[in-house]
């Protein structure tokens, strides 16, 4: 101990001299001064970090942004991107085809939630946006059809195509995919249940006719859409034919004699404007649970103590002589349903549940258009895009 | 006051005994009642009471009434004559070109005449067919059995002649008569039916309508009152078949009166007394009662009679004449007799019937009617309180009945009116007088009535409005509440307390929860669940019933003996039958023949400890309901019935058949003691309640969007509010199962966060989420009708519709139409859109030279019909309907659908009544999320619960909580916990622990601007 | 567009349109860590407009250079953040790949 303090000692002189030097700062200067210490005392730096969770409501729920917040105890509270690049870590501790679970470790809530909402509201999507019903004679709407059709998620890339602002609302074959759905249900048959797998892409664009037909034009009849080639044709699409990303879902019902003939256009578009372009069903975080038994809770009490918690955050071991303690095993699954600490004041005197403020256990379950990990690095690249357009305004 | 008082109705084991076989009784668990429930409505149903009715009319009353005037004799000619030999209604139908038609209530419904065709994109003249009715509405013919006179003066014939129609008779849907009549769900649904749907109204002109349940004062029941000035008031409703009249005695500056509508004045009782042939005053005091209070009351009535100078019969019926109002109907009878005489006997106290001119009941009558009202005087206790439910009964369909007897009169006196002329021409012989039955009186009579809901009988002197309403079909709950309400006979205006409180007898037979907010407030009330309403019974079996289990018969009474200690006075349908001795045994004998089956099970048995009465009643209008019959505290239902109720081997009936349930109306409840539940039954105990949340009636979310029926696509309302994504409720209660509210659900389930966001949600404002929005939360579709009538005009010319012309000025507006002139189902329709193109003559008065078909274009104007609606609201036209109305001229029935979402602004309400606008819609990234990312619908403020003390809002939402997290609904009943209908807050909360959330229901939550927990 | 003085550009109000908390609150973030801002905080006149207006209030430097270099901070954040986040996750695909294999 002491040797760690004679080299603290030591650069802090140095720091002194140089920043004598220098001509520093009056914190640099501050900071360099013996008496004052360089780091926050323990309770300071629980409530800095940590959110204390109480049975009613949680405690010390904001972060310190302020650099200067701990001025008068000479810690310089500010995070050089240095120190950033230094401790942000990312862990990925799940990955499938629709959800990633990952940890990420120093960052400030501001941005992780900043990833959330872009995640949300602004990562663009294909979704279908407009349907031009030929026919519909079953009992489903056409409004509500429509709506229903519109929610389908689509497993198109979004990178590859245009928003339909930037053609001048030009349906062409780098904005619009374009999606045909025709089933009937014959007489005398039984119900059948439309599903999305009924949706057929239509590479070459719309095939229903925009304008009345008139019948001695012998040209190609004017449609919806103007494609100048076959989606199919581009390299993109070749190999892999655009469908939903889910056949599964029901659209409607139809009874004998009932059609349903219609065609989807679908666009890009972000969340914000419809959450049908959401490209995430949900996409959150929460801060890494600490649990921390203040006391020994032994014997009877550590029995109590696990079965309160329906989630097994807390085992029992063995401390020799048939007595047994309770340890804090799993604090991660820990749901904050707050059970081990109710039951009067004394249990919340030997819990305390705790959340880490830097260190945010990020989940996002993608609808199926974009790998889920891809979506997080499209997020991030949407802030960063942001703030070089606030840059751009600024100068 | 009296010694009986320590007679209690049920006998009851002495103090001792108590003791010893309370201690060695065996525990008794609890016997879950509820399936009687389900079993209840299977047999009686939600609207019971008005099915009830009607059948009652149907297959009882007009055979009766019938029966009550059945010869209609020519007043010239007394041998001629028509007899009704019985009358019956038919099946429900239509005459379509001179023959029936059966009819379906969903026929009648789609159309307002007709329903044609369903304008799927047909052009007009592929389906056109109008049936040319005079009228159409859900009807059935009533059929006769006659038997006439036929034939000149000289030779006459008899001749019979059986299913003469002499009307047509509107049918309530679901009664006997009607075809849905013990149908099954698939049958109904054929005929275009929901089988959810609960009946019990009329389809008249298209529109369905229901009769109210009419709350009025119980007729023939003496009924003690103070009047405007303060003075006691003895009053009786008399009513029969053949007359109503309002009796009332009145003690003013010390003196008895008598005020009778036929007398312009009040005259003093003891006249009356002595012109019914009472001549002695002892007669009088002796009848009233001995006590020398009653007759120191009676002395200035007696003084004011002799200083009149009336003594004898004679002199007070010529009192009597002087006093009397002129009358405008001057029979032969009544000439020959005095009209004070005829007024005495035929209107003065109706109720009580004279027989071969003996007036001794009716002066017996009197006596009891002065009696009550000394007592009133002496001991303000026993005055009635008029509010008390006791003394009112809802009757039911009472006033159609009374109606249609009007009607069934005015045919007859039509019939009488018209027969003298062809007699006169001496065509008799060649006329069928059968003809001259008018058909039209009836059937437009009851049809008018039933349509504008105002019933006028002059006889009666009835003048009452909104009797029926259009039935609301705005949800499907709103519908079933509809058919439970109860009007009131105040007016509403009035400023009154007293009658809007709720009555304590009003308890299990009116909900307490369910009254308009305002005027109405109190006043209009809601049966509750298990309710039902009397119809009249036969009374002459019940009389020499009472009579053989040893009533005394009036007739051999003295007025001495009427009051004699220890007897008590039988009273029958306000009828004084005479007295009984022994009246706990002889109520206990009567209670024992109910139970037994042998009378009615709806006749109540009353003893009135005060009054020294026995009640019974059988007339119909009385509001009971069922209760476990209980022996010494020990409920007579065991689990093995229950058992045997489950396997289907008994039903509900067979409950009642063997004694283990029974009746009891408001009257015999004061005789029971109930106990709430089983466990709390004492050896006092009577009666125990079979569920206890039958107290309630249906009154959730009246006004909540979502479902109303099965088949509620293929109707034709004016104003259609439905839900795109209904949803059954989490939280359910066993009331709602039993209404068929989880099968037609109204509302959705929402995730809501109570706590203050944003400040937009002040004052019951609600947050929602813009996603959920997205999404399809709150979805609805709003249907409007509107309809376009192809004109005929007197000059035979007549509207037309057109072909679009494509190349007008106007195409723009005309894109959505057809060819045929007429929009397009399915096409999009914006303000200012045109969907019909119609034209009109220019010249619809005078007459037109050639052929009204070939008009030159000239001669007509455009009448084009603009859809009018607010701008940027684009509708859809859902359907358009061709029928023919009334008047025989085409109406087209255009439906336009439009689909909104929820905006600002916009009403939502929880089911516990917290209510609230729409404050702000919020973007998904703004709103919470909690540890596990679930974010809210909406978000609520938390300031709406400490005053409101919504504790079951609180309990939904856990429940609702709990249900989601482990797959099972929860149920939430009204007083549920304790027989197991619903969940207890503590299990529910240790769901939500075993799940991993609070055991309050508090989550921690995420800021969604921020990123921080809250 | 910016809201201030020309005299003292050391105090100034932002207002950035078509953004919301998103931007703002990570900005807010980045300003706050530099010692050169005194005050900084950033408000949503009216949820209807789409608008947000930060404040900035430095000791000394222009406040527009100073929300620049926040931004440019942010900016920097978020490359660090996108780089080791795809490190991570290739990290991950491999060792379950090399763990699927040990499987077979």
């Amino acid at each position: 101990m002491s040797s760690d303090e004679d080299e603290s000692m030591s650069e802090q002189e140095e720091q002194t001299k140089s920043g004598k030097e220098d001509n520093g700062s009056v914190l640099d200067y501050i900071m360099s001064l013996e008496s004052v210490p360089s780091k926050l005392p323990p309770h300071l730096e629980l409530l800095k970090t940590r959110v204390l969770c109480k049975i009613d409501a949680p405690q010390h729920t904001d972060t310190i942004q302020y650099s200067g917040a701990y001025a008068a105890l000479g810690v310089d509270n500010s995070i050089r991107l240095d120190n950033f690049r230094q401790n942000f870590k990312v862990q990925v501790n799940r990955l499938t085809e629709d959800d990633i679970e990952f940890d990420m470790i120093g960052i400030d809530p501001a941005l992780a939630n900043a990833f959330r909402r872009i995640l949300i509201a602004e990562v663009p999507t294909m979704a279908i946006e407009r349907i031009y019903m030929a026919n519909n004679t079953s009992v489903i709407q056409d409004e509500v059809l429509s709506h229903r059709l519109g929610l389908i998620p689509i497993g198109a890339d979004p990178r590859l195509f245009e928003y339909p602002e930037n053609a001048g609302n030009e349906k062409n074959e780098k904005n619009t995919i374009v999606f045909k759905l025709h089933v009937r249900c014959e007489r005398q048959q039984p119900r059948i249940t439309v599903k999305s797998n009924e949706l057929k892409w239509l590479p070459n664009g719309s095939e229903l006719p925009s304008e009345d037909i008139k019948p001695n034009s012998s040209s190609k009849p004017k449609t919806f859409t103007s494609f100048s080639c076959s989606q199919d044709s581009l390299p993109e699409f070749s190999g892999n034919p655009i469908a939903p990303r889910n056949l599964d879902i029901i659209l409607a019902k139809l009874g004998p004699g009932q059609e349903i003939e219609l065609e989807a256009h679908a666009v890009k578009g972000i969340g914000r404007t419809h959450a049908k372009w959401s490209p995430v069903a949900t996409a959150w975080y929460r801060m890494l649970p600490e649990v921390v038994l203040l006391k020994e809770v032994e014997d009877e009490l550590a029995e109590e103590l696990k079965n309160k918690c329906p989630v097994g955050v807390f085992d029992i071991e063995d401390i020799g002589k048939g007595r047994k303690r309770a340890t804090v095993a799993r604090p991660r699954s820990c749901t904050l349903c707050r059970e081990c600490i109710r039951g009067g004041k004394e249990w919340e005197d030997r819990v305390a549940l705790r959340r880490v403020k830097d260190h945010f256990i990020f989940t996002v379950e993608s609808t199926g258009a974009l790998p889920p990990e891809v979506l997080f690095t499209e997020a991030v690249k949407i802030l960063e895009e942001k703030c070089e357009r606030v840059i751009t305004e600024l100068s | 006051m009296f010694s009986v008082g320590k007679q209690l109705p049920y006998p009851v084991v002495g103090d001792a005994g108590i003791d010893k076989q309370f201690l060695a009784a065996p525990i008794k668990s609890a016997v879950d009642k509820f399936q009687l429930l389900p079993e209840f409505l299977k047999v009686r149903g939600l609207v019971k009471q008005h099915l009830d009715s009607f059948n009652y009319f149907v297959k009882t009353e007009i055979k009766k009434i019938v029966r009550a005037n059945d010869r209609i004799v020519a007043s010239k000619h007394p041998n001629i004559y028509l007899r009704f030999k019985d009358v019956r209604i038919g099946e429900p139908s239509i005459m379509v070109d001179g023959s029936p038609e059966k009819i379906t209530p969903q026929t009648c419904r789609l159309s307002d005449l007709t329903s044609l065709i369903n304008k799927q994109g047909y052009s007009l003249d592929c389906a056109v067919k109008l049936y040319s009715v005079a009228t159409w509405k859900y009807a059935a013919p009533i059929l006769v059995n006659v038997e006439y006179i036929q034939g000149s003066p000289g030779q006459m014939t008899r001749v019979e002649k059986n299913d003469v129609v002499i009307g047509r008779m509107p049918i309530m849907l679901r009664s006997c008569c009607c075809v849905l009549y013990g149908k099954d769900e698939a049958e109904l649904a054929k005929l275009g039916e929901c089988p959810l749907d609960p009946g019990g109204y009329f389809v008249i002109k298209g529109t369905e309508k229901v009769l109210l349940i009419q709350e009025q004062l119980s007729k023939n029941r003496i009924i003690i009152d103070t009047d405007k000035k303060g003075n006691i008031t003895a009053s009786v409703t008399s009513s029969t078949e053949a007359i109503k009249s309002k009796t009332v005695v009145v003690m003013e500056n010390e003196k008895i009166w008598l005020l009778l509508n036929q007398f312009p004045k009040k005259v003093p009782i003891m006249v009356v007394m002595k012109a019914m042939g009472m001549e002695s005053d002892q007669e009088v005091v002796q009848m009233v009662g001995r006590d020398p209070r009653y007759s120191s009351l009676l002395l200035p009535s007696i003084e004011e009679c002799a200083k009149s100078g009336v003594y004898t019969k004679e002199q007070a019926l010529e009192y009597l004449e002087s006093k009397v109002k002129k009358s405008m109907f001057i029979t032969d009878s009544s000439e020959k007799e005095g009209r004070a005489y005829s007024v005495l006997r035929d209107v003065f106290l109706a109720n009580v019937p004279v027989h071969q001119n003996n007036f001794r009941p009716k002066c017996i009558y009197v006596a009891v009617m002065m009696r009550r009202m000394m007592d009133a005087i002496l001991n303000k206790d026993t005055m009635d309180d008029k509010d008390l439910f006791k003394t009112m009964i809802s009757e039911a369909k009472m006033w159609i009945d009374k109606f249609l007897e009007k009607n069934n009169k005015t045919s007859r006196f039509d019939f009488s009116h018209v027969i003298p002329k062809p007699l006169l021409a001496v065509q008799w012989s060649a006329c069928d007088n059968i003809e001259y039955i008018s058909r039209d009186t009836i059937t437009n009579g009851l049809e008018r009535t039933l349509s504008s809901g105002n019933f006028d009988i002059k006889r009666f002197k009835m003048h009452r409005k909104g009797m029926t309403q259009v039935l609301t079909r705005l949800s499907f709950i709103g519908t079933m509440g509809h058919m439970t309400r109860v009007s009131p006979q105040f007016e509403k205006s009035r400023k009154v307390s007293g009658p809007r409180a709720l009555q304590p007898s009003q308890w299990g037979m009116l909900c307490p929860c369910d009254t308009p907010e305002g005027e109405g407030c109190g006043l209009v009330k809601n049966l509750a669940l298990m309710t039902h309403v009397t119809t009249d019974e036969e009374e002459g079996p019940l009389i020499s019933l009472c009579y053989y289990l040893g009533v005394e018969d009036l007739e051999l009474l003295s007025g001495e003996e009427l009051h004699t200690p220890f007897s008590f006075l039988v009273i029958f349908n306000g009828l004084i039958l005479g007295k009984h001795r022994r009246p706990q045994r002889f109520a206990t004998s009567m209670r024992k023949l109910r139970r037994a089956g042998k009378i009615g099970e709806f006749v109540s048995i009353y003893v009135n400890e005060k009054q020294r009465c026995i009640y019974l009643a059988s007339d119909g209008g009385r509001v009971c309901r069922p209760l476990v019959i209980a022996d010494k505290g020990i409920s007579r239902v065991k689990e093995h019935h229950m058992k045997e109720l489950t396997d289907g081997v008994r039903t509900f009936d067979d409950f009642l058949r063997d004694g283990l349930i029974e009746y009891l109306d408001v009257n015999e409840e004061n005789n029971a003691l109930i106990a709430l539940y089983e466990g709390d039954a004492t050896a006092e105990t009577t009666h125990i309640e079979i569920e206890p949340f039958t107290i309630l009636g249906c009154a959730m979310g009246k006004q909540a969007m979502g479902n109303i029926a099965y088949n509620q696509l293929c109707r034709k309302d004016t104003l259609l509010y439905l839900l795109v994504y209904p949803q059954r409720p989490l939280l359910t209660t066993r009331t709602i199962e039993l209404v068929g509210y989880d099968k037609l659900g109204a509302g959705q389930n929402a995730t809501v966060a109570v706590m203050s966001y944003s400040g937009y949600d002040i004052e019951d404002a609600i947050v929602m989420n813009k996603s959920s929005l997205d999404r399809g939360f709150g979805r609805c579709i709003v249907m409007k009708k509107k309809a376009v009538t192809i004109q005929k005009y007197d000059n035979n010319t007549s509207d037309r519709i057109l072909r679009p012309d494509r190349t007008a000025d106007n195409a723009g507006h005309m894109q959505i139409l057809d060819e045929d002139g007429l929009a397009a189902p399915g096409e999009i329709i914006r303000p200012n859109d045109i969907y019909i193109n119609k034209q009109s003559p220019i010249n619809t008065r005078t007459q037109i030279i050639g052929s009204a078909a070939n008009l030159p274009d000239s001669a007509y104007r455009p009448s084009r019909e603009k859809f009018s609606g607010p701008e940027g609201e684009s509708c859809v036209v859902d359907r358009v309907i061709l029928c023919s109305d009334k008047n025989n001229m085409m109406c087209i029935n255009f439906l336009f659908r439009h689909t909104r979402r929820p905006e600002l602004g916009d009403k939502f309400s929880s089911r516990h009544g917290q209510k609230g606008v729409c404050g702000t819609i919020v973007q998904q990234e703004d709103f919470p999320f909690s540890e596990r990312g679930i974010c809210p619908d909406l978000i609520m403020n938390p300031h709406g619960f400490p005053s409101r003390m919504t504790v079951g809002k609180m309990i939904e939402l856990l429940g609702g909580k709990a249900g989601v997290s482990c797959g099972r609904f929860h149920y939430g009943s009204a007083f549920g916990e304790r027989s197991g209908h619903a969940d207890k807050v503590e299990t529910i909360s240790e769901t939500l622990v075993k799940h991993g959330f609070s055991y309050s229901g508090k989550d921690f939550i995420y800021s969604g601007p921020l990123g921080v927990l809250y | 567009m910016e809201l201030g003085s020309y005299s003292d550009q050391s105090k100034s109000t932002f207002s950035l349109a078509d953004e919301d908390h998103t931007i703002a609150n990570a900005v807010r973030f980045t300003l706050n860590q530099d010692p050169r801002v005194t005050f900084c905080g950033y408000s949503i006149p009216h949820p209807s407009d789409n608008r947000v207006n930060i404040r900035v209030q430095t000791t000394g430097d222009s406040a527009r250079e100073v929300l620049k270099d926040a931004c440019q901070d942010l900016m920097q954040m978020c490359q660090h953040v996108r780089s080791t986040f795809d490190k991570s996750v290739n990290d991950y695909k491999m060792s379950k790949t090399v763990k699927d294999m040990d499987i077979k």
